[in-house]
């Protein structure tokens, strides 16, 4: 399998994404006003970002042949998601307290989403758990009193909540 | 003009409400500075969406505070623990830290503490005096100039952010290109929509400011599994009563080091992006070549701990006059405040202060007083520290990403804000992950609209693209952005190369064609003064020639 510099993988996401943004900015209506067009700033920084994305691209080439990348520790590791393993478990999290946000509310949601993200993170020990959940129904209480009562916000309901 | 400052006094000073907020956001930015993984620009960040409910001056006080008592906050466990709280007091270790250990623990805490407060003060001072009339200066900026302007703004922050200068524009234009998306506002055309209407209003400034800085910083401090566990701090130091007389003897008595440091804050501040975190070294490494005491450096020196700490608190004033006099943020926490001035639907810019000016001088007063809040409140939160300290990260990292969630909704009271801010974050985080400065897109968010509209006036009123460099502050603008760009080679490169030799005196003859431009007497001379330094730094120097 051949390795890739993580520079030149996201070069190449970059010029991909800007290939996709300046072939959308030809879709932008032009109302026909006169003056600057709605297009084109955006497309000036689109080829800006398409041109630094490219220096990028064929620095890290060229770095890659000047260090031999191949045995570098800058590339890609099946096992490099064990490092990320705590931020994908705040990712997941926060995905599944957005998903259920219109059912749970942002008050059950969110006692929710720190308990399971605090026993995710700290560990799934009796006394950590009801720690956890403590802290979780005390901290969001209080933001969702503050939030609610003292600033006016409507926060999200939720359906649960509504029903009853 | 008394009647505005008293009545701005008055909105600061005697409303008890206002005091309160200062009080609770002072104490909040000492305790955000103190904990390590904690900024103080997340501070000021996170207390954002408590200001939407209170009237602009209330909100800027509250956030001034945070500010203010966030510089503070880092020295205090850089002392006693010898852990800089924020990378602005990391100076402030080399000497704080051995005082402490050397038996003076209050002394080294006042010494810091006031040092802070005095150069807070100095800035204070040049804030008031130099904001105004640097606002007056902007008065002359057309959209051409303040579009030169701006693009700048972006390079020095590229290129003062450190690291990969690529990468630093590449987020910079990022940035940019994340403000272009939604309805235009020239023309009300949607723009990148893709089909979805939540897209049209575009993203609003804080999700992505939270998402950006505040969530992808959380996500880094839990990473590791061992430390997210244990308690934030090891050592957490013990209470010390602080020897507040003894320190402001010895500080009065090294005036020059302290106003020396002072002003090094105030112009680091004054430079976009370049924060706290440059000038304490900054400051620090001046008062070392300054000194008869060389040897003493970082075994304890008194001038050791007073450089930084006065040279951070000032970085404050300097980056406030960049945004009272321009409307362009001097570092993060700036831009969040000009965020928090657009919310209440005020734009910052040149007029700022002749257009608001209650709200202009109750900055200025609330700067002050931010100041006297810090000094009473380091004894009592001291004691809340030690308390923090105890906390592991991961505990803290949970509920304030819960925080950010509610936060953020509460801005416009949709559920699509806190998605953005969601994927934003996950940039943030990848983004630090690949080494590429989060700073330059801050900003590039920030200012993209503002540039936009700049250039949609400047082409409005003529087509002609030579004026960009044909008016006087537009190309000032964009010779600083091409010098500044190119800063970061000549200090990568070798001393004695062509390119070190001319960089400095050939910059200068630059920059003063733009102020002979200008016709002013006052900028003909200064320019006079650069292109005569320029010529003689080239004439000295002219054997290198010789010898390529």
């Amino acid at each position: 399998m051949m390795n890739i510099n993580k520079d030149t993988f996201v070069a190449i996401f970059l010029l991909l994404f800007c290939g996709i943004m300046i072939n959308s900015s030809f879709d932008i209506e032009d109302p026909g006003y006169q003056g600057m067009k709605a297009s084109f700033w955006p497309t000036i920084v689109l080829i800006l970002l398409s041109i630094m994305s490219l220096v990028m691209l064929i620095k890290s080439i060229i770095f890659q042949r000047e260090n031999n990348y191949l045995k570098s520790n800058n590339t890609y590791k099946p096992n490099v998601f064990f490092k990320f393993k705590n931020a994908l478990m705040c990712f997941f999290m926060f995905v599944l307290f957005l998903a259920f946000l219109d059912y749970l509310g942002m008050l059950i949601g969110g006692v929710l989403f720190v308990f399971g993200l605090l026993t995710l993170l700290g560990g799934f020990q009796l006394e950590k758990i009801i720690n956890h959940l403590i802290i979780s129904i005390i901290t969001i209480g209080i933001m969702w009193s503050i939030f609610t009562f003292g600033l006016k916000v409507i926060l999200p309901e939720g359906e649960i909540l509504r029903i009853w | 003009m008394i009647d505005v400052i008293l009545q701005a006094f008055a909105s600061i000073v005697l409303d008890p409400v206002t005091l309160g907020l200062m009080f609770i956001g002072t104490l909040a930015g000492i305790l955000a500075g103190a904990i390590p993984g904690f900024t103080i620009a997340m501070g000021v960040i996170l207390t954002l969406p408590f200001t939407f409910g209170m009237t602009p001056v209330q909100g800027l006080a509250t956030m001034l505070g945070v500010f203010v008592g966030g510089f503070s906050g880092g020295l205090m466990s850089c002392m006693l623990t010898g852990i800089p709280g924020t990378p602005s007091s990391v100076a402030t270790t080399f000497d704080g830290f051995p005082l402490v250990r050397s038996g003076k623990p209050g002394l080294a805490l006042g010494l810091g503490l006031w040092s802070s407060f005095f150069g807070g003060m100095i800035s204070a001072v040049i804030l008031v005096a130099l904001a105004p009339q640097l606002a007056f200066l902007g008065l002359e900026f057309g959209p051409w100039d303040y579009f030169s302007l701006i693009i700048f703004a972006l390079t020095i922050t590229v290129s003062l952010s450190g690291g990969n200068i690529t990468k630093g524009l590449i987020a910079g234009l990022l940035g940019l290109f994340a403000a272009t998306v939604g309805e235009d506002e020239i023309n009300g055309v949607a723009r990148f929509t893709f089909g979805f209407d939540e897209f049209k209003q575009g993203f609003a400034f804080l999700p992505v400011l939270i998402g950006l800085f505040a969530f992808s910083q959380l996500l880094t401090d839990v990473e590791d599994d061992k430390r997210a566990k244990s308690p934030l701090m090891s050592q957490s130091g013990a209470v010390v009563k602080v020897e507040h007389k003894q320190a402001i003897i010895i500080i009065l008595g090294r005036w020059i080091n302290l106003f020396r440091s002072s002003f090094i804050g105030i112009f680091t501040g004054i430079l976009p992006a370049a924060g706290g975190s440059i000038s304490n070294i900054l400051a620090y490494d001046q008062a070392k070549k300054a000194s008869k005491n060389r040897s003493n450096f970082g075994k304890g020196e008194y001038d050791g701990v007073i450089a930084p700490e006065a040279a951070n608190n000032a970085t404050a004033g300097g980056a406030l006059i960049m945004m009272m006099a321009l409307g362009i943020p001097g570092d993060i926490v700036t831009a969040v405040m000009l965020g928090a001035l657009m919310i209440h639907n005020i734009i910052p810019g040149p007029t700022f202060i002749q257009d608001e000016p209650l709200l202009a001088y109750g900055v200025f007063i609330a700067f002050f007083v931010a100041h006297f809040f810090m000094v009473g409140l380091q004894a009592f939160s001291l004691r809340i520290f030690l308390l923090v300290t105890k906390i592991p990260m991961y505990v803290l990292a949970s509920v304030i990403l819960a925080y950010c969630a509610i936060g953020v909704f509460a801005l416009h009271n949709v559920v699509f804000d806190i998605w953005v801010m969601f994927f934003f974050g996950v940039i943030g985080y990848a983004m630090k992950k690949l080494d590429f400065p989060l700073a330059p897109m801050i900003l590039g968010v920030v200012l993209g609209k503002l540039a936009e509209l700049n250039l949609a006036r400047a082409t409005g009123i003529s087509d002609d693209m030579m004026l960009f460099l044909i008016r006087p502050w537009s190309l000032f603008f964009l010779l600083m952005a091409i010098i500044s760009i190119v800063f970061p080679f000549y200090q990568d490169a070798k001393k004695d190369t062509l390119f070190t030799k001319i960089y400095v005196p050939i910059s200068m003859i630059l920059l003063a064609l733009p102020l002979f431009l200008m016709g002013s007497p006052v900028r003909m001379v200064v320019g006079g003064i650069l292109l005569s330094a320029g010529c003689y730094f080239i004439y000295k120097r002219s054997s290198i020639f010789k010898t390529i």
